[in-house]
């Protein structure tokens, strides 16, 4: 195998033609990791020239740990990764464009399957974006009730991320728990929201509902044994031999890589940049709320796993201040039906469990958006494995990934 | 600070004519928004043609891009290839044994571990501990389509997807079934109108159940399944015909 | 609302700007030209009393007339968001030079904006279509690109069979059964 032919390009003739298979592939379109056309770039040209003893390897849409559809073209010499290309939008949905034919309450939920175990720290910003540009502000209750169903959807993206955490390295029995974990919180914001898991609940001035018995009661119920069922679900991972030794110094970023990838969040956080929007930058109520911001220096995937698992207890830290805090009060502002801000720019920014969620809202003076740009964290750690994943092995590779904790909705948009 | 450059054209400059920039902020004096002209300073320039190998023999001689988009696979006729459903030449025809098979198999139904976006969390939710598919024997997600005998497509397919998806459809072997989870696969629900999309997997691939919903719950998705196999046991020994395209009876 | 960052910006960039600053909640906002956006972004990513060590969104804008690029940045040293608007692109052959030299997590940012509007970057090393198939045609948030329901509202509405709304006549049933060819 010479360098200058890639690898799979077949020669005329070397294949019979009244092969099915091959019809299948001229008949459908090329299926190899090489695409068909020459490099149009000079990264693409780059990647997709073998070096000795190198070969492609495709870990298509459809794949049981890329967190969705996501294409990764591996370069591999044995077992180890050299190099690798993201192929995305598999996903994508077309949700900007979607936007600009649509309301300003449309638009709401259009966000929401972004990143649909966040979704409402997708649907946070720009509810904040529209209420700038609408010189509107939430009543106190909507903004605590805000936080309080943002917080439980951070504990559930995390509990989530736990699980496949352990599941991209083989554990298939933390994945089981963390989904009763999930499914307790979606039961629990179901109660208040109507919704399991693409919520739907935020609004232009406030939320869709206030709280009422259900919520309270299953809340209530959870909340009493939250901490000890979690302390209890990650003593199987936290103290397992294996799972420490094959995530300590896997994937380790330093933090000036970190902010030259334009990281935000837990991956930040665990490499010793104690940035989080919340105190940084502080929206709603987080000015009176009292919480930590856990941060490690190390910088590998088992800081990561560790900056989240602290982040939940965190979280059940906000989740008990906002219930005892909380005003009474109207939980939507009163707005008209048919909104028109004045011409104008907005652009807001909140901490979900990934990282910075951003919504940036032009305006023109009707009653639809401009242009609605979501800024998505997933899509900027994604970027990371280019510089993570060469050097590890296949497997580590993977564990890589899954300490990032991309979300394919939100990296495709 | 050297504010002013030279007027060297570099490739891409700017306008020649100054034109007026609008701005949201009130009241603000017209003459101070012109776009002054300006140049780009000696960019380190990637040019955006077509990059060429110095060994001509490369890259299989430089072939035309293929085309992938969506059009191209309707039109290749591929979606509507005979597979054992489909009137026309049969390649796998059912036996007598298939009559008693199809209970059997109604029961152990394989998904494929094949989950695109939202849906994909409520099938998994459906996977797991608090509403189990195992009961119905649904358990082992199969990551291979050799091994699967229902394609659960659970999230968006956007036009891109619609290749591999139906690669991966062909790749399964008969008996198959396909289950249409969610709103997005069954009608393009709410991205129906996007450049990107396609509004509903019955347009690419036979479908054998629709669960609506956005996304459904587990309990809806069970539902679905369970209606699945009932359609299993009723069409057993029997593989009827199956349409591409949305199938509504005559009288609705 | 950040007074001291707007007299810093002022006094370092009074020139550049092609706009005055606009300062609206907690944004502030810059307008320079394209040619200005290495420089511009160097020194406030470099410069201790800047700071902008976190470039937090990059996007594309089209206004109708013009291109636009936008940048979001955050430094610790100011409350306010800093928005740098790249100006003034032509919607014809829209070139910025890239900031990949400066944020490498730019690169994908603007292989979206090209994606989308069509915009080259000059510097980026892998600037190819991120989200649409690579032979796609068209820029798909280009203000000229219409959805079809949309179609009907455009200035050339009507014109392509696409845009018109058809309403079903009345002998024609509204659905129709679809069967595999035989």
């Amino acid at each position: 195998m010479t360098t200058a032919t890639p690898h799979g390009a077949r020669g005329a003739g070397e294949v019979p033609s009244d092969d099915p298979r091959v019809q299948l592939d001229e008949a459908l379109g090329v299926f190899e990791p090489v695409p068909p056309y020459p490099p149009r770039t000079e990264r693409e040209a780059e990647f997709y020239t073998l070096g000795d003893g190198e070969m492609f390897l495709n870990m298509g849409p459809q794949h049981p740990s890329t967190h969705g559809v996501l294409r990764i073209v591996l370069k591999i010499d044995g077992e180890n990764v050299v190099d690798l290309d993201p192929v995305l939008g598999y996903l994508h949905r077309g949700v900007e464009k979607l936007c600009e034919n649509a309301d300003y309450h449309h638009s709401i939920a259009y966000l929401d399957p972004l990143e649909y175990i966040s979704s409402l720290f997708c649907e946070w910003p720009g509810v904040i974006a529209f209420e700038k540009l609408l010189d509107v502000e939430p009543p106190p209750r909507a903004e605590y009730l805000r936080v309080i169903s943002s917080e439980l959807n951070r504990i559930l993206s995390h509990s989530l991320f736990m699980g496949w955490m352990a599941l991209d390295l083989g554990g298939l029995t933390p994945i089981l728990w963390s989904f009763i974990e999930r499914d307790e919180i979606a039961e629990i914001l179901a109660a208040l929201t109507g919704q399991r898991l693409l919520f739907n609940y935020y609004r232009i001035g406030g939320v869709n509902g206030d709280l009422n018995h259900e919520f309270l009661s299953r809340l209530g119920d959870w909340m009493s044994r939250a901490a000890s069922q979690i302390e209890s679900n990650l003593g199987l991972l936290n103290e397992n031999e294996i799972f420490v030794r094959r995530m300590r110094g896997l994937g380790t970023m330093d933090q000036a890589t970190a902010l030259r990838m334009c990281m935000t969040g837990p991956n930040l956080r665990a490499t010793g940049v104690p940035l989080d929007f919340r105190r940084a930058h502080p929206y709603s109520v987080f000015p009176e709320l009292d919480f930590d911001i856990p941060t490690r220096d190390e910088g590998d995937c088992l800081a990561r796993y560790l900056v989240r698992i602290d982040e939940i207890k965190q979280s059940l830290r906000i989740i008990d201040q906002c219930l005892h805090q909380m005003p009474d009060g109207p939980v939507m502002a009163k707005l008209p039906r048919l909104l028109r801000p004045r011409p104008g720019r907005a652009y807001a920014a909140v901490e979900g469990p990934r990282g910075q969620y951003a919504a940036y809202v032009i305006s023109d003076g009707t009653d639809q958006p401009f242009r609605m740009r979501i800024h998505d964290p997933s899509f900027i750690h994604l970027q990371s494995v280019g510089v993570l994943m060469p050097g590890h092995l296949i497997a580590d590779a993977m564990a890589v990934m899954a300490s990032l904790d991309p979300i394919m909705g939100g990296v495709d948009k | 600070m050297a504010l002013k450059r030279g007027s060297r054209a570099g490739p891409g400059a700017g306008q020649s004519d100054a034109t007026p920039v609008g701005s949201d902020a009130p009241g603000n004096d017209p003459s101070a928004l012109t776009v002054r002209q300006t140049d780009v300073a000696a960019p380190i320039v990637v040019t955006n043609t077509l990059w060429r190998s110095t060994d001509p023999n490369a890259y299989q001689g430089s072939l035309e891009p293929e085309v992938t988009h969506l059009r191209e696979v309707e039109a290749s006729g591929i979606a509507r290839r005979d597979d054992a459903r489909w009137t026309g030449a049969l390649e796998v025809i059912p036996t007598k044994a298939d009559y008693v098979l199809d209970l059997i198999r109604a029961n152990s139904l394989w998904p494929l571990l094949s989950g695109l976006a939202c849906c994909a969390m409520e099938l998994m939710s459906t996977a797991t501990s608090v509403n189990d598919m195992d009961r119905w024997g649904m358990f082992p997600f199969r990551a291979s389509p050799r091994q699967s005998d229902v394609l659960i497509v659970a999230g968006t397919l956007t036009t891109k997807m619609a290749g591999p998806l139906v690669r991966l459809w062909e790749q399964m072997p008969e008996p198959k079934w396909c289950v249409a989870m969610g709103d997005c696969t069954c009608s393009g629900g709410r991205y129906k109108r996007s450049y990107a999309t396609v509004e509903g997997i019955d347009r690419v691939m036979p479908v054998d159940v629709y669960v609506p919903g956005c996304p459904p719950r587990p309990e809806g998705l069970i539902y679905g399944m369970m209606k699945l196999q009932q359609l299993v046991k009723d069409r057993r020994g029997h593989w009827p015909d199956r349409a591409v395209g949305p199938t509504v009876p005559e009288d609705v | 609302m950040d007074p001291v960052l707007k007299r810093r910006l002022a006094r370092r960039f009074g020139e550049r700007l092609t706009a005055p600053i606009h300062q609206r909640h907690d944004e502030t906002e810059i307008r320079i030209g394209p040619g200005d956006v290495p420089d511009v972004c160097r020194t406030l990513h470099d410069e201790p009393e800047f700071g902008f060590l976190l470039l937090a969104d990059l996007a594309g804008v089209d206004t109708g007339t013009t291109m636009q690029v936008v940048y979001h940045l955050w430094s610790e040293a100011s409350p306010d968001w800093l928005r740098v608007v790249a100006d003034g692109l032509s919607r014809d052959d829209p070139r910025v030079p890239s900031v990949t030299f400066l944020w490498k997590g730019a690169e994908w940012m603007e292989r979206e904006a090209y994606d989308m509007f069509g915009i080259t970057f000059e510097g980026n090393r892998d600037l190819r279509r991120i989200y649409m198939p690579p032979d796609y045609q068209s820029f798909p948030l280009r203000k000229d690109f219409f959805l079809p329901d949309d179609a009907a509202r455009s200035p050339g509405g009507g014109v392509r069979h696409m845009e018109q709304v058809h309403t079903p006549r009345a002998g024609r049933p509204a659905t129709t059964i679809r069967k595999a060819p035989a």
